[in-house]
């Protein structure tokens, strides 16, 4: 330690403590034959096989090596904990450490997370943000019209269609570190956005993941959206948090400076005090929108909350404005809190279903239904009009558009099982609820006893 | 232009409707949001075709 110790008004030991104080009489530091206590201190710099009994109101910078400590409080502490045990920290903040070969108490790092409101597991609102799913399309690239969903969960708005195509892993580049798959957006023309047009990719999340931020009330949570992005072009980019009603609205900038790169971002969103968000309903809680290209009409100021309808940043850079631009992301994350934690990875299994509330099919993996690949079909026996029911893998938000299909991908019709081929009846659905559904067939060929496959899509996305 | 037909059940009874472009069964539950469209289409003036007899 640097300076000088000044030993001033000695007293009798009685407790075998040595006490050091500040002139003011704080306590700075104190040991005896047990362990030393740490307080009101600013820029320890190590503290190296030292067994301490408490860290309080302290900011260590160094490295906490080969140490016990029984207590930590109020302390900020930047430096590595290495071969350490720590009994317990509260109130603290352990910034860009490595904690490595060290114990921490069990319970005491979720007690401290969920006592600053963050949680752990299922951090992510976004589903499928590592952009792992894509039923409807299996990889292929698609130019979606307005409203329509490309990879799971993500759709796209824009007011004038065909002015970009959509593929998961589009350009085949080698995505971010830990992702294997990216949401990729390639521009078909150099479109110059009217004022009054938008193009954007972009997710709704349901409000029964998003009530708990009590947007609306003077209780609103801060949140927090990261991703991955990646881009032919270079400069300032924009998007929007937005309510339901279209009338709140949060528009944000970020920066890609180099093209052609990975670049992670973060984007830290006040909670929105005003306007009205969906509570704890199957509605849309909140949809986020990255801009592709955006009108003056529909952009608005950067960083505070309006009550308007805008899909980007003023100013932000037009994807659709060049000819063959791209503009790729992946990692999207949106959790709650001022800080943008590691990704929320989560099995794939786990987050299949997730998609699979909002949309499911039962041709399995194959973008199309055909005779050789759909996976799994309902069989059903034909009782002259009526057939029997089938119940969803997993349960949907609200009551699914339903679409029936045959083995040759023909909608509204069914096939019969004896030849595959394309049957002579009708199809349609009743009964559709958001656990299950049973199909009608209507025509010449339901004869009884005729065996009839059916295959279908069950839409319920926000 | 979407357009689209009543389906009735056994009973007579009507709670799903085709959207004809492309054979999409929707049921009437207000959180669908294809069922918003159609309500939003009918509020607009226009009228599904009446279910088969």
């Amino acid at each position: 330690m640097a300076g000088t110790l000044i030993v001033s008004n000695l007293k009798t030991d009685t407790d075998n403590t040595f006490i050091v104080r500040s002139n003011t009489g704080t306590t700075l530091f104190s040991a005896n034959t047990t362990g030393i206590d740490v307080a009101n201190s600013i820029g320890a710099t190590a503290i190296t096989s030292d067994k301490i009994l408490s860290i309080a109101n302290t900011k260590i910078s160094g490295n906490i090596i080969s140490s016990q400590i029984t207590s930590v409080a109020n302390t900020q502490i930047t430096g590595n904990i290495v071969s350490s045990q720590i009994t317990s920290i509260g109130g603290s903040q352990i910034t860009a450490n490595t904690i490595a070969n060290s114990a921490i108490q069990t319970g005491a790092v979720e007690n401290y997370m969920n006592a600053a409101g963050l949680g752990f597991g299922m951090r992510n609102r976004i589903i499928n943000g590592a952009m792992v799913i894509d039923q409807r399309n299996a990889g292929a690239s698609v130019t979606p019209a307005d409203g329509a969903y490309t990879l799971d969960r993500w759709f796209v708005y824009q007011f004038v269609a065909s002015k970009f195509s959509v593929q998961q892993n589009a350009g085949s580049i080698t995505p971010p570190v830990g992702f294997s798959k990216y949401l990729g957006v390639t521009s078909l023309s150099a479109y110059t956005v009217l004022s009054g047009g938008a193009n954007t990719v972009a997710q709704s999340i349901e409000g029964f993941n998003t009530s708990d931020l009590q947007w609306g009330t003077a209780n609103a949570k801060t949140v927090t959206l990261s991703f991955q992005v990646y881009s032919s072009l270079t400069g300032t980019f924009g998007g929007s948090v937005q309510n339901s009603a279209a009338n709140r609205s949060y528009p944000f900038t970020y920066t890609i400076s180099s093209a052609n790169t990975w670049t992670s971002i973060s984007v830290t969103i006040a909670g929105d005090t005003s306007g009205t968000w969906i509570g704890s309903t199957n509605g849309k809680g909140m949809t986020i929108f990255f801009g592709l290209g955006v009108g003056s009409t529909f952009s608005g100021t950067a960083g505070s909350w309006a009550g308007a309808q805008y899909y980007s940043a003023t100013g932000a850079t037009s994807v659709v404005g060049t000819n063959g631009a791209t503009f790729y992301i992946t990692g999207v994350q949106l959790e709650k809190g001022s800080t943008a934690t590691s990704f929320d990875y989560r099995p794939y299994g786990t987050e299949l279903v997730l998609c699979q509330r909002y949309y499911e099919t039962s041709r399995g993996t194959a973008s199309t239904f055909t005779q050789s690949t759909t996976i799994a079909y309902p069989v059903f026996v034909v009782d002259t009009t009526r057939t029997s029911g089938r119940q969803f893998s997993v349960a949907k938000r609200s009551a699914p558009t339903v679409t029936i299909y045959s083995r040759n991908n023909t909608s509204g019709k069914v096939s019969t099982v004896s030849s595959g081929a394309d049957n002579a009846g009708t199809a349609s659905t009743s009964g559709i609820s958001e656990t299950g559904w049973s199909a009608t067939v209507i025509g010449t060929a339901t004869t009884a006893g005729v065996g009839i496959e059916v295959a279908y899509v069950a839409d319920s996305e926000l | 232009m979407k357009t689209y037909k009543l389906i009735a059940n056994s009973d007579g009874s009507v709670n799903t409707i085709i959207r004809i472009e492309d054979n999409a069964c929707i049921p009437f539950d207000p959180a669908n949001t294809d069922y918003q469209a159609y309500l939003k289409w009918v509020s607009e003036g226009n009228t599904p075709e009446p279910a088969d007899e």
